[in-house]
């Protein structure tokens, strides 16, 4: 009977969504606030009591079925569960959505109240989604949860809908993460047709019995899938510009929703990955790649939501890293510490920045650590998190089983270890950036800021567990059923010592003025090693040429389905579509065309028409006039005469 | 050229020349009149054939000519009676079936 109690979780934020999406009534700027939060914090409310029962032991792992379906051997059984990672991922997802949603209450109050039940809406849209994506016991509900999530982050990037940057970013991440989700999907149905069954727990095995080529096609599938929901390379050019959204959609979107979302599927399906070592190596080597690329271009970032951008991509490549070393346990504890700090910068940052002025550049956060000093501290934390500060932060325990499960796994791990080292390293000089600018005096004086309770709340908290989160690792790790990796104390110090390099290079970065200048001139890698102009370039361009070629202004449609609303803006349309349309035209022309006109048509109309002249002219006769009919008689008579005639001639 | 050849071409001519008259004219009454001839023609026909055989049919059925004859011109004049009221005694003005 407990395991209902699960279903019931998604539900809250559903609820809020459809109220505030589909309510027809006009709500006032408080219930819109208290329906949101209330739809956002229920999950938790529900959701804490069974996840405290489960991690002490009083319940075990649990499903509760929802809705089954069977089809001659195939059976479609959608459910939800309560297993190790379900617990741990929901867990995370319900408290950090709770504080970003009592966060968001009060970053958005300067919001018209349409744009504010949207924005609601389509956050409580968002939580359902990750929720029922990560409390999922079958592929259908994981999947849809996992749309759901790229849906409504298009929404919410988007959300300044007078933007035209906000709305490209927003186009730029549902394009990029659809690309990947595709492969997902095609990974989850080939699964499917090996298992038979859409349950997890019947899956994972079927996936292992498989054939080890489609093994390995599957794994693949599902690496793809999560490299781009995670924005890890080659997929990584989403997440930078999706800095357009709002402040709390970013805290969301990059701590334990989304970005994320790679990563809980990769332990997910963990055992799949570990079955292939080459597919393990490549997500291991696309980790650690891109954790080391995410760090490099957060250096050079002068804006420090952007900054943060790639540091999350940075962070969840270490993710990978230890899922690829097959330790998804490890990955796990880093993805609960990750969404503890990473929401809590993100929020911080938020109010520090609007505290200097409004504007997210680093430079402009300078004294901000004076107008608002509270909200400067808990930054200060979730920074030394990020940067793994030695012992006192959760990110350090965190950041070291996963370079200590890469350096357990032999030598090739040992390479790994090295170059993620040196990422965390870099991880150090661009996580205290924010923090060592806003620490400078102040250009001119600004009065002591007044920060709000509400938004304040949520970051002691968030705090707090970026710095007692540190023991959570170990028993997070034990509860995946992994074990801690214990390198040796020779690699933890090397492993603090990178933390501390890190925080003098921020030093050194911050205050000595060549090197500070050397940051400024660093455009390409401020533009991401400017992949985006690259994809621009090599894919959207020739994309785009194609579709004009096929639909567009050379008019070789434009008769047929050129003249809508697409054709107005220049022609672009669907190739895949127009190619299918101009095929049939093509078709229709060859095929019909020796049969236009008709020529048995022809002819039959012809006699047809000659019958009605006929009939026209015969009419003429019947003039109603009594000399014509008399002179017909006598015709007639003299016709039968001659004929009388002639016959008797013998 | 015999006698009955000369009747049968009178015989002839009276009947052309009295469809002529009717084929021709407008008048209802001249028409009547062309009818009348027509009716001549062939009853002279008859006549002439009767006398050239000995037989008693041509002139029996010159009585019946002469019966449908009469009976012509009782029912023609009253039509034309009705219709020189009507329209003037033309019939190319009577067209139409109904009155």
């Amino acid at each position: 009977m407990l395991a209902y109690l699960l279903l019931l979780v998604p539900l809250p934020p559903l609820g809020g969504f459809l109220l505030l999406a589909l309510d027809p009534y006009r709500l006032d700027r408080r219930p819109v606030l208290a329906l949101s939060l209330a739809a956002g914090i229920a999950p938790l409310v529900l959701f804490l009591p069974l996840a405290i029962a489960y991690f002490t032991g009083a319940v075990g792992d649990m499903i509760a079925p929802a809705f089954t379906l069977n089809f001659g051997q195939y059976e479609v059984a959608l459910a939800m569960q309560l297993d190790p990672l379900s617990a741990i991922g929901a867990s995370t997802v319900t408290v950090v959505a709770s504080c970003v949603m009592i966060y968001a209450a009060d970053y958005m109050s300067g919001a018209r109240v349409a744009d504010l039940r949207r924005f609601f809406a389509l956050m409580n849209l968002f939580q359902a989604g990750m929720l029922s994506m990560v409390l999922a016991a079958d592929s259908i509900v994981f999947f849809l949860g996992w749309e759901l999530m790229g849906l409504c982050s298009f929404f919410l990037i988007s959300y300044n809908m007078t933007s035209p940057r906000a709305f490209a970013a927003g186009q730029k991440a549902f394009v990029m993460t659809r690309i990947a989700d595709a492969a997902l999907l095609a990974g989850l149905l080939l699964l499917f047709l090996e298992a038979t069954s859409v349950r997890m727990d019947e899956l994972i095995p079927a996936g292992l019995a498989a054939e080890e080529s489609r093994a390995a096609i599957i794994a693949v599938l599902l690496l793809v899938g999560a490299l781009g929901k995670s924005a890890q390379l080659p997929f990584q050019t989403w997440l930078p510009t999706a800095m357009a959204g709002p402040t709390p959609v970013s805290a969301l979107l990059h701590s334990a929703t989304m970005v994320a979302a790679g990563a809980v599927l990769l332990a997910r399906f963990a055992p799949l990955i570990e079955a292939t070592p080459g597919v393990a190596a490549a997500t291991a080597i696309a980790g650690v790649a891109t954790a080391l690329f995410g760090a490099l271009c957060a250096i050079a970032q002068t804006d420090v939501k952007r900054l943060l951008a790639y540091s999350s991509i940075s962070q969840i490549g270490y993710m990978l890293l230890a899922v690829g070393m097959g330790a998804p346990g490890v990955a796990m504890a880093h993805f609960v510490i990750h969404a503890f700090f990473k929401s809590l910068l993100f929020m911080a940052a938020g109010v520090l920045s609007h505290a200097g002025g409004g504007s997210t550049a680093i430079e402009k956060l300078r004294g901000t650590a004076y107008v608002a000093p509270i909200s400067f501290a808990t930054y200060t934390v979730g920074a030394a998190a990020l940067a793994g500060f030695p012992i006192l932060s959760a990110g350090w325990w965190s950041k070291e089983a996963i370079l200590g499960a890469a350096v357990e796994a032999g030598p090739f791990g040992q390479f790994l270890w090295l170059v993620a080292l040196g990422g965390a390293a870099l991880t150090g000089v661009y996580a205290y950036r924010p923090v060592l600018c806003a620490l400078r005096k102040p250009l001119h004086d600004a009065p002591k800021g007044h920060e709000s309770w509400l938004a304040v709340a949520p970051l002691i908290f968030l705090a707090i567990m970026s710095v007692l989160g540190g023991y959570l690792v170990e028993p997070i790790i034990h509860e995946m059923g992994g074990h801690a990796p214990h390198a040796g104390l020779g690699i933890e110090v090397m492993g603090a010592l990178a933390a501390i390099t890190g925080l003098i290079g921020s030093v050194a970065v911050t205050f000595i003025p060549s090197w500070n200048a050397r940051i400024k001139r660093a455009r390409r890698l401020r533009a991401g090693m400017q992949m985006d102009a690259i994809y621009y370039a090599f894919l959207v361009r020739p994309y785009r040429r194609i579709v004009r070629l096929l639909s567009g202004r050379d008019g070789r449609l434009g008769k047929h389905i050129g003249e809508g609303p697409e054709a107005q803006e220049g022609g672009m349309g669907d190739p895949v579509g127009t190619a299918t349309v101009v095929f049939g035209l093509w078709l229709a022309r060859v095929v019909t065309a020796p049969f236009m006109p008709d020529r048995f048509d022809t002819v039959i109309m012809r006699g047809a028409r000659e019958a009605q002249r006929a009939g026209l002219w015969t009419r003429r006769l019947q003039s109603g006039r009594l000399r014509d009919y008399a002179l017909g008689f006598a015709l007639g008579l003299g016709v039968l005469v001659i004929l009388g005639w002639g016959m008797t001639w013998g | 050229m015999t006698a009955l050849n000369i009747l049968l071409v009178l015989s002839a001519g009276l009947f052309l020349a009295g469809l002529f008259g009717v084929a021709a004219r407008r008048t209802l009454l001249m028409q009547l009149i062309s009818l009348e001839v027509m009716l001549a023609g062939p009853a002279l026909g008859f006549i002439a054939a009767g006398a050239h055989h000995g037989s008693i049919e041509g002139s029996a059925m010159f009585i019946l000519v002469l019966g449908l004859a009469a009976a012509e011109v009782a029912l023609g004049l009253a039509i034309y009676l009705h219709m020189r009221r009507a329209t003037g005694g033309d019939s190319d003005a009577a067209t139409r079936l109904r009155g």
